[in-house]
């Protein structure tokens, strides 16, 4: 194993954390957008599902975010948000050839992400003490189904962000090679988008 | 180890991601309250779909950075959130009718 790299900057350091590499530019590889477009058409199913029950059923739908605890949804949206500035920041950071401050950066994207899963498991611990399950009615299946299977992106791309770290820390990504590192973090940014839909449909619009 | 010190230009994209993410608290925050106070309105669900679709725009620009990406990566990426707040507001004017266009027996 290759030591953790040092902060040494970039020659050019303040120039590449401006502008990303290159115009038309494929960020990462193309492989990990093959993956983000699948999921993002997973997510655009269940959305679509959303939608078509709200209309046939408009009372659960105008009724079951008043039931669903407001508080956690916004304390999971702030966490999700925070940990996408956080990786944002690592981006940049790497660009500059500050591995060591990248990683922090990225520390603190994991960080976020453990918040945010202790919060979903609390608020599902928070609505079966209050009578809701899957089974309550067709609002609280699409939300368990929708709010899930984004609890299991968060918790393998939290996987993705770790491995980032240790591939940083053993030098692998540097000011001028960090394709997997930008795969990882368009795929995390990807879970946070998902989120930013999920949030307002099922805790807010009515 | 020493290690040199890189001054950013006053207005650096680094800097502006700090501004960005306080936008976003913002509008999650802003979204919270109507969440916990606003009757289901027009004006309300107008709101929300613009909400859904900045707070899209600004993390698929300023975080994930494809202001210059290839443009077919681009456009399906803001594609996605102008659909999203588009079909929000259709089914807050139009539920009956895509009620009935969805409707399996009739």
């Amino acid at each position: 194993m290759q030591p953790t790299t040092p902060d040494k900057p970039h020659a050019d350091a303040a120039v590449l954390a401006d502008c990303p590499p290159v115009d038309n530019r494929v960020p990462g590889n193309g492989a990990v957008w093959v993956g983000i477009f699948a999921e993002m058409s997973e997510f655009a199913l269940m959305f679509l599902v959303y939608f078509i029950a709200k209309v046939h059923y408009p009372e659960l739908f105008d009724q079951g975010p008043l039931k669903l605890n407001t508080t956690a949804g916004v304390l999971n949206t702030l966490s999700l948000l925070t940990s996408s500035y956080f990786v944002a920041k690592a981006m940049k950071s790497v660009r500059m050839g500050r591995i060591k401050q990248a990683i922090r950066w990225l520390w603190g994207t994991v960080s976020a992400a453990v918040v945010y899963l202790i919060i979903k498991a609390w608020e599902y611990y928070w609505n079966a003490d209050n009578g809701i399950d899957v089974d309550t009615n067709l609002f609280f299946t699409v939300y368990y189904y929708m709010t899930f299977n984004h609890f299991l992106h968060v918790f393998w791309g939290g996987g993705a962000i770790l491995w980032a770290i240790m591939r940083l820390k053993q030098g692998h990504y540097t000011a001028d090679n960090h394709e997997g590192m930008e795969a990882i973090a368009c795929y995390w940014h990807m879970i946070d988008l998902v989120w930013i839909i999920i949030f307002p449909l099922l805790y807010v619009l009515r | 180890m020493k290690t040199e010190m890189i001054r950013l230009p006053a207005m650096s994209s680094y800097k502006i991601l700090d501004y960005v993410w306080l936008a976003l608290m913002a509008m999650t925050l802003g979204s919270a309250f109507l969440a916990e106070s606003a009757e289901p309105s027009l004006l309300v669900t107008l709101l929300i779909a613009v909400t859904v679709g900045l707070k899209g725009r600004l993390v698929v620009d300023r975080f994930m950075e494809l202001k210059n990406a290839h443009p077919y990566i681009r456009f399906a990426m803001n594609f996605y959130f102008y659909m999203l707040p588009l079909v929000i507001l259709l089914v807050f004017l139009f539920p009956e009718f895509i009620a009935d266009i969805t409707r399996l027996k009739h």
